[in-house]
């Protein structure tokens, strides 16, 4: 069927009368278009416009460093580079253990602009990368879409996937993670794998297969992919709606994905050798020996064959799945990761895995972040999948094991409220559109038949049967229905008014902070700026030295790394627990303990974030408890998370907290010399009390810098042979000394001796002893 | 010739900075009392200065830099220092590096103590004095406390107090007491089994502080900075009538000796004392892989590498290559992953060649040579050490041929199917319509 795969020129070939309309359609849906890529590439600016052009957050900091890494050595050094700054003492092989297609998109668009000629800075490209992909994420959506529905749906589908905070959350100018991208090649590469289930050619499986290799390259969430489309192939074989296109199109796709996505040197063998990629590999035996069974079948097409087909499909399932048990058993296959138990089990992460669990991208969603992050479209939604499930097909039976599985895993993680965002926007752009034909459809009564043939008559026939029914119930409506109508019609541009303004806001007030330079608003309204970070990272790049080790929570290493350009323990990729449970511990010890593992370590500085001057919650004490769970996680002999509560189970930072709590490394990093904070002065405003432990000293570190707001304190670690003598002090003397005060003043400054010789004229010096 | 002239003044002037040196005395017959000592100084080089310990315009330093480099007190009945010198300032010019030569007696007040306790020692209460009923000297006044003291007694070792140490030492003053946690003094001289340190005027009423061979009479501590620091509980120990006094033991094996062994025990830890023995110092380090020439700070995983460190010793005022067998190399990340001991090649240069373990990080070449009555030799250098590079791998290993021959036979397969399916003209179906 090579004929459907080509859908848009069919457009043109409308008869004489319409050619204008295709024409203005394709006019309407370029404008729409291009206007939803500039309304969503505006709405994501605010953070740049409130704040500058500057690189947001954690995790973007270290993929700005590598592109700039990559930039100035090419990619071959790029994909050789040995992070000596990271990870210190172990290192970071940089290139097999990141997903370079982030890197290598902005490498690219700046290579081609400095061809010609246009000399922009890597990072303003990194800053705007995200917004400018949406746009592109935008018309795949719309893409998508007009293959699952009809091109009107398209349009909705791509004015909401534009502008949904759910999407721009992540995606706002300065916000440079793989997500950005990621999100535009997951909606592609299902776009291309509709149009190659539809069509069974070779070429989009080719072409699916190709953005699946930089979805690969851009993003761990690739693993989304390879076992959705999976799981819609073998949904098609349950359902029996198995075919030759069915065949072409997966076999094609998962052989030459799997080969490509195995280039990635961070995915590797994966693809072959663990359980999160196996369901794409049983499906893919599954549909061999299906396709064996069928062509058996078609040998000697006979009834009693029928049985054989289902009963041969059972059984090679049943050994396909046995077979992967049994290579997961002899340990050929590695068994599901942590994270991925941790979809499944919720629980599961906060028992065995603390370094996830303390993330809070991984915290379980809240009902009303699904309204906040989707406002109007989570309510609609469930209309699209309704009328995609009674209208089903190939493609709306894709659509709606796509919408099912990511409803759960939103559900599951805040972050994968990501992967939901996409499919609410095209099931809810499929509702809109229906909306709308049955309210305008009275307008032009002659039109919908030719629209309906259109879009569906190649491989639709249940929706058409439907829209049949519908068609002698209008006229009926019609007389009556006019208020009903415009009323309906109303209401529903105001509830699409009340979302693009409730995106906006939410865009610009949630999402567009690049949380290393933090506003506060006056009484008055006026704002201020607080630049703690950028004024902490700076002061290490000024005046500490080129390879200082600086040991700070994980959260903070990417950007002491990219502003600070100094060496860190632990950082954002957080693949070594026991090392950061190392530094966990050191934080958790009390100060001699934690100088031990901090000389084993080399530290030079320790930096720490308090927010109890200003009020910032997001600041170390609160993440302390964290700490001190996975510290116990590897040291449970040293480190007891009983010992940093109150009896009663609190977590307090005054006078009734645990002994353990007030002397540990972090509350005394936190809380050494601190005095401001309101009244009483020293007073901790993030946790609303006075420190319990206040005015003691230190004695293994010095405090090196701390902000103008006390966010970012910096310590220095004093080395070894700063303790010249190790003296001895006062309590464990066994003779005792008298404390005599000293008799000289500032004029007098003659000493004393015992006995002392006087000096008689005329006589000989008498001698003492 | 011209070299070694021009080598030998900078030395010399090097020299001259070293060895001013302030004498602390609560008496200027101290210089007339201890002349040999004193005189043995002057002849080594040194520029001593005496002061009295409560001159009203004592200072050590003027515009934050030193005036001396070693200081000398020999003033136990010091209430207090004079000028700017106090417990405070003598510890900061420790700490600064300089050295300090400190005797005393049972009369030393508590400056005493503090100047102690702020090395890692103590020193017995006042008026408390070594006492030894069975090691005295015949020229004991009769408390015992002008004692006898064996060269066995010595520590091991030869830097610090020179190896031809036979002859008795005669010792009268107080004793001093280690702390035990504290792995940096080092008791140079201990007394006997049967002394105790105690006021010889007074009844033991409890427990002496110090016991037996506790009782250390000369202490020394080199801090971290290889600032030195000599502790004598005797100001007697280094006065001209101990240096040439005969000996004669009252009780016990009864040695006798014409002269004792004061002299040389003195003049061996002043030596050491301000440094003109047992410094070590690094004089270059080179690294590099085997078969190159060039130094470079990242190695790849397996490779070999060869380890150069050039040490020297301070003798004579010269530095000269440094002679030992156990000096040993680490290559450490966290943990030492290759310890070895470094091989002697002539000129004081130590090499050694090992292979870099098969796991990937930073590391750092750690030479650290900690010997009694040397100063600290500590030497890290940080160097990377990388996988390999994707060029780096084995290209054709034995093992993936077969997958190769599947490969190359599958598109020549291709090509021949391609050319068949081409231009082959198949007659059936003809046959067929026909």
């Amino acid at each position: 069927m090579p004929s459907t795969s080509i859908a848009r020129p069919e457009n043109g070939q409308n008869k004489g009368l319409f050619n204008n309309t295709a024409g203005l359609s394709t006019l309407i849906t370029v404008t729409v278009l291009s206007l939803a890529w500039l309304a969503g590439f505006a709405s994501r600016l605010f953070a740049v416009i409130r704040f500058e052009s500057i690189i947001h957050e954690f995790d973007p900091w270290f993929n700005y460093r590598s592109t700039a890494y990559m930039v100035q050595h090419g990619f071959y050094n790029f994909l050789n580079w040995f992070d000596e700054r990271a990870w210190y003492p172990l290192g970071r092989i940089v290139g097999g253990t990141v997903y370079p297609g982030l890197m290598i998109t902005s490498g690219t668009i700046h290579w081609i602009l400095h061809t010609l000629n246009i000399p922009i800075h890597i990072r303003d490209i990194c800053v705007f990368l995200a917004p400018v992909f949406s746009g592109l994420t935008a018309i795949a959506t719309y893409l998508l879409t007009s293959e699952l529905w009809s091109r009107g749906a398209g349009l909705f589908a791509a004015c909401f996937i534009a502008i949904v905070p759910g999407y721009s959350s992540r995606s706002v100018a300065g916000s440079y993670d793989n997500e950005g991208i990621a999100i535009f090649a997951l909606q592609f590469t299902y776009y291309l794998w509709l149009k190659s289930v539809k069509s069974g050619s070779i070429f989009w499986s080719i072409c699916t297969a190709l953005s699946y290799f930089y979805m690969v390259s851009a993003w761990g969430g690739y693993v989304f992919i390879i076992n959705l489309i999976p799981l819609h192939v073998f949904v098609l074989l349950v359902m029996g709606r198995f075919s030759q296109r069915l065949f072409v199109s997966y076999s094609v796709f998962y052989i030459v994905g799997l080969l490509m996505s195995m280039q990635i040197p961070f995915v590797g063998f994966q693809p072959i050798r663990t359980s999160e990629h196996m369901a794409a590999s049983g499906v893919f035996a599954l549909l061999m020996a299906i396709g064996v069974l069928k062509y058996l079948h078609s040998l000697n097409p006979k009834g009693q064959w029928k049985q054989l087909l289902i009963l041969g499909g059972m059984v090679a399932a049943a050994a396909v799945f046995m077979v992967v048990v049994l290579l997961t058993y002899m340990g050929v296959i590695a068994p599901w990761s942590g994270r991925f138990y941790s979809l499944w089990d919720t629980a599961y992460a906060k028992i065995h895995i603390p370094i996830i669990a303390s993330v809070s991208e991984h915290q379980p969603t809240t009902w009303s972040s699904f309204f906040f992050d989707l406002h109007v479209l989570v309510c609609t939604f469930p209309v699209g999948l309704w009328y995609c499930i009674k209208n089903v097909n190939d493609e709306r039976v894709f659509v709606a094991l796509y919408a099912l599985s990511a409803v759960y895993f939103a559900g599951v993680m805040v972050r994968l409220m990501l992967t939901l965002t996409p499919v609410v926007c095209v099931l809810a752009g499929i509702a809109f559109s229906i909306l709308l034909d049955l309210v305008l459809r009275e307008d032009d009564l002659p039109m919908p038949p030719v629209d309906n043939d259109e879009s569906k008559n190649l491989y639709d026939k249940a929706g058409k049967l439907k829209k049949r029914t519908h068609e002698p119930a209008q006229p009926l409506d019609s007389g009556l229905g006019m208020n009903v109508r415009s009323g309906t019609m109303i209401a529903f541009m105001i509830l699409l008014m009340l979302f693009s303004v409730h995106c906006t806001w939410a865009t610009s007030n949630a999402y567009s902070s690049p949380s290393i330079v933090l506003a506060s608003y006056g009484n008055d309204g006026s704002r201020k700026i607080l630049d703690d970070f950028r004024e902490a990272y700076g002061w290490l790049s000024q005046n500490t030295a080129e390879d200082a080790r600086i040991m700070s929570w994980w959260d903070y290493g990417y950007q002491i790394a990219g502003m600070g350009n100094r060496t860190t323990l632990v950082d954002n990729n957080t693949w070594n627990n026991s090392h950061i449970a190392l530094v966990g511990k050191a934080m958790a010890s009390n100060e001699s303990a934690a100088y031990d593992i901090m000389t084993m370590l080399d530290v030079d500085y320790v930096l720490v974030i308090f927010g109890g001057a200003i009020g910032y919650s997001g600041d170390d004490i609160n993440k302390f408890i964290w700490m001190v769970r996975i510290a116990e996680g590897e040291h449970p002999k040293d480190i007891h998370e009983a010992d940093y509560f109150t009896e009663r189970g609190e977590y307090r930072v005054d006078s009734e907290a645990s002994k353990t709590m007030l002397n540990c490394l972090m509350y005394k990093l936190s809380y050494y010399r601190y005095d401001s904070g309101g009244s009483p002065p020293g007073y901790d405003r993030t946790r609303g009390a006075l420190p319990g432990n206040r005015g003691f000293k230190l004695t293994y570190l010095e405090e090196a810098y701390t902000t103008e707001h006390w966010l970012v304190r910096i310590y220095r670690v004093k080395k070894p042979d700063e303790f010249n003598r190790p003296r001895l002090s006062l309590a464990k003397r066994t003779v005792p000394t008298s404390n005599t005060l000293s008799k000289k003043t500032s004029k007098r400054r003659k000493g004393l001796l015992k006995n002392r010789p006087t000096i008689v004229k005329g006589k000989k010096v008498g001698r003492l002893e | 010739m011209q070299f070694s002239l021009i080598l030998g003044t900078i030395f010399f002037s090097l020299a001259l900075a070293d060895q001013q040196t302030l004498v602390l005395v609560d008496n200027l017959n101290i210089r007339e009392t201890h002349s040999l000592f004193f005189k043995s100084l002057q002849d080594r080089g040194y520029t001593l200065t005496f002061k009295l310990a409560d001159d009203a315009n004592l200072v050590l330093a003027k515009y934050g830099e030193y005036l001396y480099k070693n200081l000398i007190i020999f003033a136990p009945s010091v209430l207090e220092f004079g000028g700017q010198v106090d417990t405070e300032a003598i510890t900061k010019f420790i700490d600064d590096g300089g050295n300090l030569l400190m005797a005393g007696n049972a009369a030393a007040g508590d400056v005493y103590r503090e100047i102690a306790s702020e090395c890692g020692f103590e020193m017995d209460e006042e008026s408390a004095a070594v006492i030894d009923h069975f090691n005295y000297d015949a020229s004991d006044d009769g408390e015992h406390t002008r004692i006898v003291v064996s060269p066995t007694n010595l520590i091991k070792a030869p830097t610090i107090v020179g190896d031809k140490n036979r002859l008795p030492l005669l010792f009268e003053g107080t004793g001093l007491i280690l702390d035990k946690d504290n792995s940096l003094v080092m008791p140079i001289l201990t007394a006997d089994s049967t002394a105790y340190s105690y006021n010889p005027k007074s009844q033991v009423k409890e427990y002496p502080h110090a016991v037996g061979r506790k009782t250390v009479l000369i202490a020394a501590l080199q801090a971290r900075n290889n600032a030195r620091i000599v502790f004598s509980g005797s100001l007697y120990f280094f006065s001209d009538e101990a240096f040439s006094s005969s000996i004669a033991k009252v009780h016990g094996d009864q040695v006798r000796s014409e002269v004792s062994g004061n002299k040389a025990l003195a003049l061996h830890l002043s030596e050491w004392a301000f440094g003109e023995r047992g410094r070590l110092r690094v004089r270059s380090v080179h690294h590099h892989k085997q078969g190159e020439k060039e130094s470079s700070n990242t190695y790849t995983i397996t490779d070999t590498v060869v380890y150069r460190i050039e040490i020297e010793e301070l003798k004579q005022g010269l530095w000269q290559p440094f002679e030992a067998n156990d000096v040993q190399l680490e290559f450490v990340r966290i943990d030492p992953f290759v310890r070895t001991t470094l091989m002697k090649k002539p000129n004081g240069v130590y090499e050694a060649v090992f292979k870099v373990p098969d796991v990937w990080g930073v590391y750092q070449f750690k030479v650290d040579y900690d010997r009694v009555g040397y100063t600290r030799l500590y030497h890290s250098t940080q160097v990377s050490v990388r996988p390999l590079q994707h060029t780096q791998y084995e290209r054709f290993i034995p093992s993936a041929y077969p997958y190769y021959v599947s490969a190359f036979s599958m598109m020549i397969g291709v090509f021949l199917f391609s050319f068949v399916f081409l231009y082959y003209k198949e007659d059936s179906p003809k046959t067929k319509s026909e």
